[in-house]
């Protein structure tokens, strides 16, 4: 084995699977507790980071501007759930998942081609408001980019971890996610949760797309690839699973993809996240899952309310 | 035909520009097609449609560029491949539920044309050239109006085909699984092979739309195949109508037609009208899917039942279709109360005979199931005798579902042997366990909804040589003359229920009482020997009671051995022979109802501590 360049894909499996595992963390929060099939997760992302280019290009400081990208991201996708997904939801909760999806693919198409409309569909860069330097451990080299944002990250997986374990509103959130039926008993407004779900996931996602901006440059049509990954690594984490455990299944998805690097050329990288995830699928069966009950239960009773 | 056709376009003006958008408007017409039979028909939301037509365009362009192969052999090899692609990721999405079939779908869609970019083999993202021209005779085809000539006989062929399985048991099958898997597996069909079956066929049909499409563009490119390329397919599918494939046809054209009308009505340069095209369709997708989920022409539409509506909307009187349906609901209720009144039931075990001399349907030994640590089944045996009625009663969460779950396959026992005429179907497939003649109900009945009371039930009866696909297109004659009989025998069933008046309702339209009566109907039409029935009493209104208890009572003078969960014990007591009591997953007492009833504890546990 060629242990330079092993040094330098395991780095590089770090600084990607990081990025899956935020991915997935903020889908994963938007599935297991409303088990929304939210394919415009990916539009969200790209708002996030057009808006942030948009506003420090009319002069807004960097730290502002992002944090102007990441509220229009949210905003938006709770405008989604409230005005499109909720709707469908109670008109025809038998075909929910049907019309929810083909309804964000539509939401995706509609936001994609906007912008292109708009700004073109050339590739924009965001400032990153340090030098960005060369770093190197071993025989590995990265940026000081890099770095921040693996740190930055973790940070956000910890936070919504942390949000989730300690305080009042994560802990509605997690009654919903674990029993809806008996959140609504004692008084929790579910409506408002997912809301508040649809935001935080989505705030997550545009942290990433904010890195992304910064890394390589943002584009129409950038949040196609990270929304895939988005539903692999929370597929794979099981629906319902936490932060941690998301963020950690990104890692290993991320690490497998980038260590495939030994023994296979970078062209073949899409298709071993895509046997991961059809080797899983194959297995699941065998496996008791709790998973599609539990999507299947929050869906029967969100189409009671 | 098609000659005529486009002679006759040329002759109005129509030239080789508009016959251009034509020829797209087939291409994507057969694409849509078959994406309609999966989502409208068969309920699966499929996103790896472009992928598959990349598969079978890529396919036959490939083979044609590189080894020269003909054009007919390139084609069928590129449908061959896009089958086995198609099929090869559907078989593990399958088996389990509908996001899954969309996640790895979508997985297949992004990363196969990722690699169609990536690897050195096809051309990159400028696409694979060199492709072989088609010629027919001799001659090379070239304009568009020489590829009409192909192109529409080939849409023909496809919706005559599409049109055929849709129409026919098989299109009623898949429909069944569309509306409720697991109530048309308890009817004794094997589902997943259906899936399988449907998913393979589908994306025979998209790889050859995306073989034509490489052939009658000379290219074949990433953009055509890319994710843009399949949400244009679903949004055709969805605005047309899902489960019609008129509206397919429809769909494809209003989309294709929709560029060149911006490019020229808009003045937009061709790339921004492509643009506002998919921002346009986009929103289109929302819209309909929030305003008129059912597409521009809805399922089960035809030209009657347009100028039915359109009557009904000049006249504007108060809809004779709910009129008739009121109607028709009293006269099946009339006639059954008449029945009734005709002949009272006999009374259950009047006859003081010994059940326990009656052999046994149905016997099952030491079932046991634990979820966790809770034990639903603990050790519970107990028999059908046959021909006769048997009640299951107990508190509730004593299991009672549970048992049916288990002894017709749905879950597997942990421990336990369950035999159906001395024959051992323990670990049987809930469908393999329907064929043997056992079916059940469902306390919330599972009628599928947007069937029509006679689909549902023709869908139950065994043996139709039209869902084989096989039989469907090779043996027309026979399989339109078993199609009659199981018409009849549904006919018959229904008759028997009371409910032939209502033929034509879809099955979700009716009040719980007549879609209980519906399902009763159903699982008679299966032909099996022992029903399983689950609260056959519960939430129907006072005046169905006596009718629904009748049509039970006279199951058994058919000789039919039945089983019935019921928390109405007045309801147990005029039907069930034999009952068991269960408690905490196991059966604690037997007798007659009487003899329950008079022991204390029973009611103590069974209505609660007074």
């Amino acid at each position: 084995m060629d242990w330079t360049l092993f040094q330098q894909l395991f780095v590089n499996g770090i600084i990607t699977g990081s990025r899956y595992g935020a991915l997935g963390v903020g889908f994963g929060l938007i599935l297991g507790v409303t088990g929304r099939f939210h394919f415009a997760y990916s539009i969200s992302y790209v708002v996030t980071a057009y808006a942030a280019i948009i506003a420090a290009d009319h002069g807004v400081p960097l730290l502002p501007a992002l944090v102007v990208g990441l509220a229009a991201g949210a905003v938006l996708a709770m405008l989604i759930e409230g005005f499109v997904y909720r709707p469908l939801q109670s008109s025809a909760p038998t075909m929910a998942l049907l019309a929810i999806f083909i309804s964000s693919l539509g939401l995706v198409i509609v936001g994609q081609n906007l912008i292109r409309l708009e700004w073109g569909s050339r590739s924009k860069l965001l400032d990153t408001g340090f030098t960005v330097e060369g770093l190197s451990i071993g025989e590995s080299t990265f940026t000081s980019l890099d770095v921040v944002m693996v740190c930055v990250l973790w940070a956000v997986i910890l936070g919504v971890w942390a949000l989730i374990r300690f305080t009042q509103p994560g802990k509605m959130i997690s009654a919903v996610r674990v029993n809806p039926e008996m959140a609504r008993v004692v008084g929790i407004d579910s409506g408002r949760v997912y809301l508040a779900v649809f935001a935080i996931g989505s705030t997550v996602a545009g942290v990433v797309a904010l890195l992304s901006a910064m890394k390589y440059a943002a584009l129409p049509d950038m949040g196609g690839q990270p929304t895939f990954l988005a539903f692999v690594v929370a597929f794979l984490a099981g629906v319902g699973a936490g932060p941690l455990r998301a963020g950690l299944t990104g890692l290993v998805v991320g690490m497998a993809e980038s260590l495939s690097g030994l023994w296979l050329s970078s062209q073949w990288s899409p298709v071993v996240v895509f046997s991961l995830l059809f080797l899983y699928v194959a297995v699941k069966p065998l496996s008791l899952g709790v998973t599609l009950p539990t999507i299947a239960r929050r869906l029967r009773t969100a189409g009671a309310r | 035909m098609e000659l005529h056709l486009s002679g006759q376009m040329l002759l109005l003006g129509i030239g080789e520009y508009h016959l251009d958008i034509f020829n797209q408007m087939l291409i994507f017409a057969i694409l849509a097609l078959s994406l309609n039979l999966l989502i409208g028909f068969g309920g699966q939301v499929s996103v790896a449609h472009s992928a598959l037509a990349a598969a079978g365009g890529y396919g036959a362009g490939y083979l044609s560029a590189e080894y020269g192969v003909p054009y007919i052999p390139a084609a069928l090899a590129g449908v061959g491949f896009a089958v086995l692609l198609g099929t090869a990721v559907s078989i593990p999405a399958l088996r389990l539920s509908s996001d899954y079939v969309i996640l790895l779908t979508l997985s297949l869609s992004t990363v196969f044309v990722t690699l169609l970019v990536s690897l050195p083999y096809f051309g990159g993202s400028y696409g694979l050239l060199g492709i072989e021209g088609v010629s027919v005779f001799g001659n090379e085809i070239i304009r568009p109006s020489e590829f009409v000539r192909i192109l529409l006989p080939v849409l023909v062929v496809v919706f005559l085909f599409t049109w055929r399985l849709g129409q026919s048991p098989f299109g009623r099958l898949i429909k069944g699984i569309r509306e409720d898997e697991i109530a048309t597996r308890s009817l004794g069909k094997n589902i997943f092979m259906y899936k399988v079956a449907l998913f393979a066929i589908t994306s025979g049909i998209a790889g050859l739309g995306g073989v034509c499409l490489v052939y009658y563009s000379q290219l074949a490119s990433p953009t055509q195949f890319s994710f843009d390329a399949v949400t244009t397919m679903i949004a055709m599918v969805i605005i047309g109508g899902m489960g019609n494939l008129w509206g397919s046809l429809l769909g494809a054209a209003l989309v294709i037609v929709s560029r060149p009308f911006l490019e020229k009505q808009v003045n937009a340069d061709p790339e921004q009208a492509f643009l506002l095209q998919l921002v346009i369709y986009g929103t289109a997708l929302v819209a309909v899917m929030r305003l008129r989920p059912a597409g521009i022409i809805p399922e089960g539409a035809s030209i009657k039942s347009g100028l039915i509506r359109l009557n009904r909307f000049v006249t504007r009187s108060g809809g004779p279709a709910a009129q008739t349906a009121a109607e028709a609901a009293d006269a099946g209720l009339a006639a059954l109360m008449a029945r009734h009144a005709a002949r009272p039931p006999s009374r259950p075990g009047a006859s003081g005979e010994d059940i326990s001399q009656v052999e046994s349907a149905v016997e099952v030994t030491g079932l046991v199931k634990h979820f966790g640590g809770i034990r639903a089944v603990d050790g519970l045996d107990f028999r059908l005798a046959a021909g006769r009625i048997t009640g299951l009663v107990g508190p509730n969460g004593a299991g009672k579902t549970t048992v049916f779950n288990l002894i017709t396959g749905a879950i597997r026992p942990d421990a336990g042997v369950v035999r159906l005429n001395g024959v051992n179907i323990t670990n049987m497939s809930p469908h393999g366990v329907a064929r043997r003649g056992m079916v059940r109900s469902f306390q919330d009945v599972r009628t599928l909804p947007r069937l029509t009371v006679l689909q549902n039930v023709m869908l139950a009866v065994p043996g139709q040589p039209g869902e084989n696909l096989g039989s469907l297109f090779f043996r027309f004659r026979h399989t339109a003359r078993v199609e009659k009989e199981a018409r009849d025998k549904a006919m018959e069933t229904l008759r028997f229920v009371g409910m032939e008046g209502k033929l034509a309702f879809p099955a979700g339209a009716l009040s719980y009482g007549e879609q209980k009566l519906v399902a009763l109907a159903r699982m008679l039409a299966t032909g099996a020997d022992v029903l399983l029935l689950d609260e056959p009493a519960s939430g129907i209104d006072q005046s169905w009671l006596d009718p629904v208890l009748d049509v039970i009572l006279q199951l058994r003078e058919m000789g039919k051995t039945i089983c019935i969960v019921e928390h109405n014990l007045h309801v147990v007591e005029r039907l069930a022979d034999w009952v068991y009591f269960m408690e905490a997953g196991s059966v604690t007492a037997q007798g007659t109802m009487k003899d329950l009833i008079s022991q204390p504890r029973l009611a103590e546990v069974y209505f609660g501590n007074a």
